[in-house]
């Protein structure tokens, strides 16, 4: 049962680091990020290659990089069109890195994939206690990827980012950057998704193309909108509820012996499906709505009216 | 190579039904929907339950399907994409994927993963001049071109074609010569459903039945319409044909694996070089 727990938690924390990058891109800057299970993956291959040889943070932090800068070369060639564009740019990354880790076999090991991926700290961890370390290693990881995204969010750069999301005319009237700021905000969110694959790596220790499909994606739009766009702590609650939501379902096959794993997945898919569209229709603020501040708030002494 | 050509030709026919459901709703609606090739398999699935559940022919199995997916367009606008036209096109573009994921998941519920298809006679290939011409191929390039003759007529000389044009141009000014968005709105997402439903069909034939199918042909799709420019039928058909031909041809250079690599590039160097396709009218900047 505490094996159970922990691969809870850690797949919860997972979809809560892709979740956080996805609110940053998505929900703060208003950029569609349709590619989000070829990031993760991304990042999940980047550590299984190079951790062996130069050790874990290392690997991390060049996944992170890497995933940046890819995000960054997608995000300046299609977000200077309209949304349709960058959807469908990152909707093709994502199929293409499926590609790519299927048939080049001589780096990614193709459909069997990568075993033995090291874990951090594998040298002083006393032996049977892996499972405690990565547990806090994970929550380690999502704490200060939020505590990092909240001081962005509340920084100026999150300040003037949805400023150019609710009206990028205004804002570059007001002599904003607006590609240069909504291409950083992408390649930071990139990093993250890196990070979280890194992550996902580290604690399966195995990985294969087949972990990374399309629906990653699904359940980060999912968080993000049940979250409240816009709202790091609504997702966190989103993230975690959703992840409880779908392993819950597993138990669905003891009360309905006639259903079989591949209608298990189904039915899990089109709930998230409906429950995209139905947050969409009916509660499009989230959970907790994004914070917002009064102008008061900035300038005590002048008189506002409401 | 003469082989390649009519394979590409055939692959690009196949793609141009999608493509031009594509872009009709951009037209009207200006959303990417990417649920069309959910809907794409939703349309192949209804074809299999005509033809081989109830033992129909299969010409009218494929009306069958076309009427089902026109149903289910019109009932995801209604239910889903109506209540959201307001909110401007990036919830539109999330909510259509939401919708794409319902529909590719009641097909795998009902008919699991396991790849099926149509029970057709296979027919032994024409060969003409050293090239092979299946059965399926002519089939498909008839079917394909009748229908874009058909939708060619309804937009061009049809007062409901006038009416689409009018409202893709500007739908307030449309609005005001008593031409009406909602019906207008609805009427294309029947065209499209009904298109969506016979490529689905066509689909089928040529490969297996499965529920990723429509989800494979995503990129392809999206490639041919913006190829030709988002928003411009004759675009979209002209867009596929390229990316057929592109697809098939690269087999000569690239294993076939990466097919879809193909039709990505293109999309990657149309957004660097020309944004607004081929034939496509004004440019989308922002």
């Amino acid at each position: 049962m505490s094996a159970y727990l922990v691969t809870l938690v850690i797949l919860v924390s997972v979809a809560a680091l892709v979740g956080l990058a996805l609110n940053l891109q998505w929900g703060l800057a208003g950029l569609v990020n349709f590619g989000v299970s070829g990031f993760v993956a991304l990042g999940a291959y980047g550590v299984a290659i190079t951790a062996p040889h130069i050790g874990w943070l290392p690997a991390m932090i060049f996944s992170a990089l890497l995933c940046a800068a890819i995000s960054m070369a997608l995000a300046l060639l299609s977000i200077r069109l309209e949304e349709n564009y960058l959807a469908i740019v990152t909707i093709g990354f994502g199929e293409i890195v499926r590609i790519l880790l299927l048939n080049e076999g001589w780096l990614t090991g193709g459909a069997l994939g990568i075993a033995d991926i090291p874990r951090p700290f594998a040298a002083i961890t006393p032996p049977g206690g892996g499972d405690g370390v990565i547990l806090a290693f994970a929550i380690a990881l999502v704490a200060l990827v939020f505590v990092l995204l909240e001081l962005l969010v509340r920084s100026p750069f999150g300040r003037v980012l949805r400023a150019v999301r609710d009206d990028a005319t205004v804002a570059s009237a007001l002599g904003k950057p607006v590609l240069a700021l909504r291409v950083r905000a992408f390649a930071v969110g990139g990093a993250v998704m890196g990070l979280a694959g890194a992550l996902h790596a580290f604690y399966l220790t195995y990985i294969d193309p087949s972990q990374f499909t399309p629906i990653i994606t699904a359940y980060a739009f999912m968080a993000v909108i049940a979250g409240g766009r816009g709202s790091n702590l609504g997702l966190l609650l989103g993230a975690g509820s959703i992840m409880a939501l779908l392993e819950a379902t597993r138990f669905l096959k003891d009360l309905v012996p006639s259903i079989d794993g591949a209608q298990l997945s189904a039915l899990r898919l089109g709930m998230i499906g409906i429950g995209i569209v139905l947050l969409l229709i009916l509660r499009p603020q989230g959970l907790v709505a994004e914070p917002r501040r009064r102008a008061t708030e900035f300038f005590p002494n002048a008189k506002g009216e409401g | 190579m003469a082989q390649l050509f009519l394979n590409g030709l055939v692959t690009g026919l196949l793609l141009a039904l999608p493509a031009l459901a594509l872009t009709l709703v951009f037209g009207i609606l200006k959303f990417a929907n990417f649920a069309v090739g959910a809907l794409l398999t939703f349309g192949a699935y209804a074809g299999f339950v005509a033809n081989v559940q109830f033992g129909w022919p299969l010409p009218l199995a494929a009306a069958f399907a076309a009427l089902c997916v026109a149903l289910a367009s019109i009932i995801a606008d209604a239910l889903v994409f109506e209540r959201l036209r307001e909110r401007g096109s990036i919830t539109l573009l999330v909510a259509s994927m939401g919708v794409s994921l319902v529909v590719e998941n009641i097909c795998r519920f009902f008919f699991g993963n396991a790849a099926r298809s149509f029970d057709v006679t296979l027919a032994r290939p024409i060969r003409w001049q050293g090239v092979r011409i299946n059965h399926e191929q002519i089939v498909t390039a008839s079917v394909v071109i009748v229908a874009l003759i058909l939708v060619h007529l309804l937009l061009t000389a049809s007062p409901l074609g006038r009416a689409m044009r009018a409202v893709a141009d500007n739908p307030s000014l449309a609005a005001v010569r008593g031409v009406e968005r909602r019906t207008v709105a609805r009427i294309a997402w029947a065209l499209t459903g009904a298109l969506l439903g016979i490529a689905g069909v066509l689909a089928g034939l040529d490969r297996a039945i499965d529920p990723l199918m429509g989800w494979n042909y995503q990129i392809p799709i999206f490639a041919a319409a913006i190829l030709g420019g988002l928003g411009s039928p004759l675009g979209a058909v002209a867009g596929a044909l390229m990316i057929g031909l592109a697809e098939e041809m690269s087999a000569l250079i690239l294993p076939t694996n990466y097919r879809q690599v193909v039709s990505f590039c293109v999309i990657l160097l149309l957004l660097l070089f020309r944004t607004n396709g081929l034939f496509g009218a004004k440019a989308v900047r922002k």
